[in-house]
């Protein structure tokens, strides 16, 4: 995927984004970091055509993406699932799109389920789940419908601390596992610590209006371990960018 | 006098009538909702009652109206009071119900602070209460205005037997006009009157856009000030002083200091369970003088009255089955119209800006002032067409016409308020139109559409009782159905039979409240307990 020489303004006029390019290898998990208010969630959108760039273009496998696509599939930051609906009814609603018959719609359903531990409550409705369940089904719903590009704004914002860690634990493993048809996975964060943790790329969005101001390949091997002085290295890397601090930046 | 100031002055006087009522149910309606929320007996019964009338079409108070005002009180007083209740009964009933929904639903914690500095009664409804209901009386005006204008044709003049009464007003003018065939009188009081609808609907479109604004929890729009222009508004002194936050901190400051004494601590409290015992003891009084006066009537009928009445009620009940016909129909139609031109006005924001302003302006404006023009204009190529179901066919235009908005409202507003992130996934996931209303839209919207969907029928039957039986809709032409309950009531109304009037309404009355008691609380209860979209939505 690419993104190429985006320019971006909303309906008032406000200037977000000028000349924003992304170059995305497959196989990576990909996080853009930027201040709060920098215009991370809009990229997100722009990315995945459900806003159109005054200038420039998105790219998936060569071709320009113009409109939403289940190719690129969006998780959105506020849990989204249908309380009319079951768990499994909510994975299914990714694949009544296409034309399957029922039985091969509900083993993709199941399995989608299955691969985010969520098998055994297929039947169950959102209101009856927790927060990092509800998220699952989402990310199932997400899988179900074999998108090369997963876009994830700020997917654990909403979570409590211990269920986001066991989440973003499981995460990378479910995205890439090999059964899952995913080339990308690109999340929108401002928890720095979770983009350490999960990337492979981290590109900066800074200024105003905003540009990528670095990137950053994160080379540690997996599972990264939250007190090994190179994941704290990173971190103030990415907080340098953030806060300007040269010094840090040049060392 | 000048005949174009009589016009004038007859539209601001049915306008006047319009308002002034919309604003006593507004007023009544919040004490009523503050009993309701203080003392449980009287909820119970304020609940009952306005879900009944809620469902119970207007017009079945038709005949009650003329018993107590006409005939009790009699004049021009009776007159203006009968036309005054029956405009008062199309407003009412969403506006109270809409205010005690919100009392209810109130956020605890709120309430919660009003405890902690001892607010008193005045100062939990001006600060907390009636702020906090502003927005669902904003989305009750315009269903309220528009059936306030719907009813002045008929509440303005109505005959009984060889008796014509009538009070002055737009509705009783153009008759006037219409009689003496004065044409062009009649299409300068259609402008006058249109010209103050589009005022009114712009002017409560402000209004909603403020109320939205200000008064609702977490929303985005950005908050307008009163008096300036919009795009200058944020210069204003006025608004740099409002959103000053020390201006606020020195208000609170002050009240908090008036409300520290605490001595005053225990009496207060026992002042504010007072008060709600009071405005309870009050609104049950009121409920009880109505069911005294519905006593009155009844036990004054003879027994070979209530012999003549049973032996109508067959034929009053098989007209009732065709009513409902007539009401389905047009509510499927309503439906169709609303889905359409619903989705395609809450997915294209020009079109939005246009199209909902314009549908606001046509459905206030009375159908019963411009029908017979219609009537008058397609009558002989709709014959040529339908043959002897010419008649039928105008009749459920005319109830279309009348109550199709509610529907419309219900569904737009349902689409409206769906969250963006559903949106965002129907368009991700490539969904055909019928895909997204099948499993997002109409879910989602289930809540909105039910409300409109049972407003529209109620709202229908209004429609019916002009059209199935309209003498003189054009020169020497009557519309009418062939059977029909509400025929029944109008030709009994008109030749005097106030009895048999009021015994259909009587039953009407129940069939109806049976039929909202087993269909529409049910899908209520169903949409309450599955289909809330804002549950889908989960973040901390």
């Amino acid at each position: 995927m690419e993104v190429v020489g985006l320019d971006f303004s909303y309906d008032n006029g406000y200037k977000v984004f000028q000349d924003i390019n992304l170059t995305i290898e497959p196989g990576k998990f990909v996080s853009i970091v930027g201040p709060s208010g920098v215009g991370k969630s809009t990229l997100l959108r722009l990315i995945g055509a459900f806003l159109s760039p005054e200038k420039g273009k998105v790219l998936l496998h060569g071709k320009p993406v113009l409109r939403p696509t289940p190719l690129i599939s969006m998780v959105h930051q506020s849990i989204v699932t249908f309380p009319w609906m079951t768990a499994k009814e909510n994975v299914l609603l990714s694949l009544k799109t296409r034309t399957f018959d029922r039985d091969k719609m509900e083993d993709a359903a199941s399995s989608a389920l299955d691969m985010v531990g969520l098998q055994g409550f297929e039947d169950l409705y959102p209101k009856e789940m927790s927060g990092g369940m509800r998220q699952r089904v989402a990310i199932a719903r997400s899988l179900a419908g074999e998108p090369n590009i997963l876009l994830m704004d700020e997917p654990f914002a909403h979570l409590d601390e211990l269920t986001a860690e066991g989440l973003r634990q499981d995460i990378y493993n479910i995205l890439f596992n090999g059964d899952a048809t995913l080339e990308n996975v690109i999340m929108v964060s401002h928890n720095l610590t979770e983009v350490v943790e999960l990337s492979d790329v981290v590109y900066i969005l800074n200024n105003n209006p905003a540009t990528i101001v670095g990137r950053i390949d994160i080379t540690m091997p997996r599972p990264r371990i939250h007190r090994d002085p190179e994941f704290d290295r990173y971190l103030d890397v990415l907080y340098g960018y953030l806060t300007k601090k040269k010094g840090v930046l040049n060392e | 006098m000048n005949e174009a100031l009589i016009i004038v002055l007859a539209v601001l006087a049915t306008t006047g009538r319009v308002l002034a009522l919309i604003t006593l149910s507004i007023v009544s309606g919040w004490i009523l909702a503050y009993g309701a929320i203080k003392n449980r007996v009287f909820e119970n019964l304020f609940i009952a009652f306005v879900e009944i009338f809620e469902s119970v079409p207007v017009i079945t108070f038709f005949p009650l109206v003329l018993i107590i005002f006409v005939a009790n009180i009699g004049g021009s007083l009776g007159v203006e009071l009968a036309a005054d209740f029956l405009v008062f009964t199309a407003v009412v009933w969403n506006i109270w119900i809409g205010e005690y929904q919100a009392f209810k639903t109130i956020p605890k914690e709120m309430i919660e602070i009003a405890e902690n500095y001892n607010y008193g009664l005045l100062d939990r409804l001006s600060s907390m209460y009636i702020p906090f209901s502003i927005p669902r009386i904003a989305a009750n005006l315009f269903p309220s205005v528009a059936d306030g204008f719907f009813y002045i044709s008929v509440s303005e003049v109505f005959t009984v037997g060889l008796t014509s009464y009538s009070t002055f007003g737009v509705g009783s003018l153009l008759l006037q006009f219409l009689d003496n065939k004065n044409y062009v009188n009649i299409a300068l009081t259609m402008t006058i009157l249109g010209i103050i609808i589009i005022l009114i609907v712009l002017a409560m479109r402000v209004f909603t856009n403020r109320a939205v604004a200000k008064y609702t929890v977490d929303t985005d729009m950005p908050i307008m000030r009163r008096g300036r222009p919009r795009l200058k508004q944020s210069a204003t002194m006025s608004a740099v002083m409002s959103i000053n936050p020390l201006v606020k901190l020195a208000k609170y400051n002050r009240q908090r200091q008036s409300r520290v004494d605490p001595e005053d601590l225990f009496s207060s409290i026992a002042r504010k369970s007072r008060a709600g015992i009071i405005v309870g003891l009050v609104g049950i009084l009121l409920l009880g003088y109505l069911s005294f006066e519905a006593y009155v009537i009844i036990s004054s009928v003879s027994s070979s009255q209530w012999s003549y009445l049973f032996s109508q009620t067959p034929s009053l009940l098989y007209g009732l089955l065709l009513d409902y016909l007539r009401v389905l129909t047009i509510t499927v139609a309503s439906l169709v119209f609303a889905i359409t031109v619903g989705y395609l006005l809450a997915t294209r924001r020009k079109v939005e800006s246009v199209g909902i302003p314009a549908i606001q302006a046509i459905s206030s404006y009375p159908v019963p002032v411009y029908f017979p023009f219609v009537f008058i204009a397609l009558y002989p190529i709709t014959t040529s067409i339908l043959g002897p179901h010419t008649e039928e066919a105008f009749v459920l235009v005319l109830g279309f016409l009348s109550t199709f908005y509610y529907v419309f409202y219900g569904f737009w507003m349902g689409m409206k308020a769906m969250p963006v992130e559903y949106n965002e996934i129907m368009r991700n996931m490539d969904m055909s139109f019928f895909k997204k209303l099948r499993y997002v839209i109409l879910p989602s919207s289930f809540p909105y559409l039910i409300t409109g969907i049972s407003s529209t029928m109620n709202s229908a039957w209004g429609g019916l009782e002009i059209a199935e039986f309209w003498p003189g809709i054009s020169s020497g032409q009557t519309l009418q159905v062939h059977q029909g309950l509400m025929k029944s009531i109008d030709v009994a109304t008109k030749s005097g039979n106030i009895m048999l009037a009021a015994w259909a309404s009587f039953l009407f009355a129940i069939v109806v409240a049976i039929y909202s008691i087993v269909f529409t609380k049910k899908m209520m209860d169903l949409a309450k307990k599955k289909y809330v979209a804002e549950e889908g939505i989960y973040s901390t």
